[in-house]
């Protein structure tokens, strides 16, 4: 287990860092361009709040776990989960869809600059500064080190409601939209060290 | 920057009637919502269609002159109030609803239509749009996506954001951009969502449209303590019902709201609860007896037996601000969230506040999502009220954030709640706001000045920050 502040230490000590979670979509990771940020070591429930249908989890914590945890309170995500025993809820959020997104409060990240910064919060309505905490949702790990996450949850008796719909994912590559996600990547992670 | 070549060129470009200039045309533009800050423009222009924004858009990029985009002007934090030097660009021209799609239940609109405008168009099909703010008669779509809109549906239903699949929009440089809802690598739609029109010009969205439930009742419930009352919306979530509509008003907004709307509200009580529970008659049914349980400590109950008495029940909350408004010659509304389990504590200071600074508060709450409208009284024609008035609205959003909630949850951040964001947000965060605008707007051409603090402002604030090292409740992870 590691603490925030080896995270941080870990992000200012690299020149460049490859972050990964619980290993599902990866096979092998090469090692020898980058350090690798281990966030499956990152564990744990923050705060869960049932009577707030909110809960603030370490990115490193396994969806299972949580699954379980929040099962006890009769609640449960609004977003599909993976199958995978070892997915972790930090690989789900770099990964992203949209169902999840929407369930998104607030994030603690890791700037390229090694600052820790919070976005959004714990509260379902906060329209407070662009939403970062949404916006990073599908980043792959490569503007900042999402480190923890607020969550939107639901009673699990309105879970069998939710339509949820396949992935279908636009590809979206215009050069417009290339040059915006590539100019939010600098603001993030100025030195590009997340690779 | 010469102004006059700027009003000339937009003037021989565009049909003319389209191009507002002087004192008298421009004055209805001067402000929005929020009244107290008032700014004429150079001029206001009112587009009927795409070419005519591009066209805007680039005479404005050239002249580096600022562009205000504007709705219906509804908003309450001063996001649309025009600069001295800038060109409204006013959008409620664009009134068209393109198409609805019933099966897979979506409709496509350009940003001028009205809120209310699609559901009455969808009506006919079993369908609506769901977030629904107090303005929705008036407000447009294109403004409910600048600002993320909530209202009192989006505890079950969500916000804006939730309910927005694409939209269309212009950059500064005139460049169209189409955003889904599904699109691959960052949450760019998500973004433009409560963007306060900072980003970019929205020219089309897509919301998502749901079938209208069989049937909804609504629970009132009246207190003798404002705890009762609190805990009740906690156990109510707790024993795992999301009402669709779960509002709280404290004995002053009671009073009000009765003696305007003659609701058949509890005037004795000390808070009163608004709980709407909807769906399929057999699911109504149940959650009713479950949410006529779990009020045990209620000191009345009345269930609407009827759609005409629901929306009496519903006539007092929503005439809250202009029952209020009679009493007062003037009233701040605030919008503050906080977690929900400390809506008691927050209302004891804000009752503190409202003594120590003498001016009476109504208090009026999305109860489920912790969404809190305290409406303070003043009146504007007695020297200092306004200040004082101000101060004490800083003073509770303060409260917001220190008990982990945030300074609006609404509302937006507009020109009124600059300060507040330097409480809320550390430097470094609101560097990274400014430089996710420079993505989009380098010249800063896209109603500058608003929705994030300049750094030098927090700095000059100076004392603000220094709370952040001694929080009143430092057990709580801040984020």
């Amino acid at each position: 287990m590691i603490q925030l502040k080896q995270i941080r230490q870990q992000v200012l000590n690299a020149k460049k860092l490859t972050i990964i979670g619980g290993k599902t979509q990866v096979q092998t990771i090469s090692a020898t361009e980058s350090d690798i940020l281990d966030m499956s070591k990152y564990q744990g429930v923050i705060e869960y709040h049932p009577e707030e249908l909110v809960i603030t989890v370490k990115a490193g914590t396994k969806i299972k776990q949580l699954a379980e945890i929040l099962a006890q309170k009769s609640q449960s995500f609004s977003f599909p989960l993976s199958a995978n025993d070892n997915s972790t809820i930090g690989g789900a959020y770099a990964a992203g869809n949209s169902d999840l997104r929407d369930a998104v409060l607030g994030i603690k990240i890791i700037d390229g600059k090694a600052n820790i910064l919070n976005f959004g919060g714990q509260v379902m309505k906060n329209v407070a500064g662009y939403d970062v905490a949404r916006l990073l949702v599908g980043s792959q790990g490569k503007l900042a080190v999402i480190c923890e996450i607020s969550f939107k949850l639901i009673p699990q008796s309105y879970a069998k409601d939710l339509k949820l719909a396949p992935c279908n994912k636009k590809q979206q590559n215009s050069k417009l939209r290339m040059r915006i996600e590539q100019g939010l990547k600098s603001v993030f992670d100025p030195k590009h060290k997340f690779i | 920057m010469n102004p006059m070549q700027i009003v000339q060129e937009l003037s021989n470009k565009l049909p003319k009637q389209l191009v507002l200039t002087g004192d008298q045309l421009t004055r209805p533009f001067e402000c929005d919502g929020l009244n107290i800050f008032r700014q004429k423009p150079l001029a206001v222009v009112l587009p009927e269609n795409i070419e005519q924004i591009k066209q805007v858009i680039a005479i404005c990029k050239n002249h580096k002159t600022p562009i205000v985009t504007r709705g219906a002007g509804t908003g309450l934090s001063g996001g649309a109030v025009p600069l001295e030097n800038s060109i409204v660009l006013g959008l409620s021209k664009l009134t068209k609803i393109k198409s609805v799609n019933i099966e897979q239940q979506y409709a496509v609109v350009e940003p001028g239509v009205r809120n209310i405008s699609i559901s009455e168009a969808v009506a006919k099909f079993g369908l609506y749009y769901a977030p629904d703010p107090s303005s929705q008669i008036a407000c447009t779509i294109g403004g409910n996506v600048a600002e993320n809109s909530g209202g009192v549906h989006c505890l079950k239903y969500g916000l804006t954001v939730h309910n927005v699949i694409s939209i269309k929009m212009l950059t500064i440089d005139g460049e169209e951009l189409t955003l889904h809802r599904d699109d691959q690598g960052l949450g760019l739609l998500a973004l433009m969502n409560g963007s306060e029109g900072l980003l970019g010009i929205i020219t089309e969205v897509t919301v998502k449209l749901l079938p209208k439930p069989e049937l909804a009742q609504v629970i009132m419930a009246g207190f003798n303590n404002v705890k009762d009352c609190a805990d009740a919306v906690a156990n109510i979530i707790t024993a795992g019902i999301i009402p669709a509509g779960l509002e709280m008003m404290d004995s002053f907004a009671i009073e009000a709201a009765e003696d305007f709307a003659k609701a058949g509200y509890p005037r004795q009580a000390k808070a009163l609860l608004l709980c709407e529970l909807d769906g399929s008659q057999q699911a109504v049914k149940i959650e009713l007896e479950k949410v006529q349980q779990i009020l045990n400590k209620a000191s009345s109950i009345q269930v609407s037996q009827n759609e005409q008495q629901r929306l009496i029940f519903w006539k007092g909350r929503k005439s809250a601000f202009p029952a209020v408004g009679r009493l007062s010659p003037d009233y701040y509304c605030m919008d503050g969230t906080i977690p929900k389990r400390y809506l008691a504590e927050v209302l004891e200071k804000i009752n503190q506040l409202s003594n120590k600074y003498e001016l009476r508060v109504a208090n009026v709450f999305h109860a489920g999502d912790g969404n809190l409208h305290p409406l303070i009284l003043y009146n504007a024609s007695i020297e200092g009220e306004i200040e004082k008035a101000e101060e004490f609205g800083t003073d509770i959003l303060k409260i917001c954030v220190d008990v982990g909630g945030t300074i609006t949850g609404e509302h937006g951040v507009g020109l009124e709640k600059l300060d507040a964001m330097c409480y809320q947000f550390p430097a470094e965060e609101l560097d990274i706001l400014h430089q996710i605008k420079a993505v989009f707007d380098a010249e800063s051409l896209l109603n500058p000045g608003k929705a994030v603090p300049t750094l030098h402002r927090c700095a000059e604030l100076g004392a603000m920050h220094v709370h952040k090292g001694e929080l009143p409740h430092p057990e709580l992870e801040r984020f």
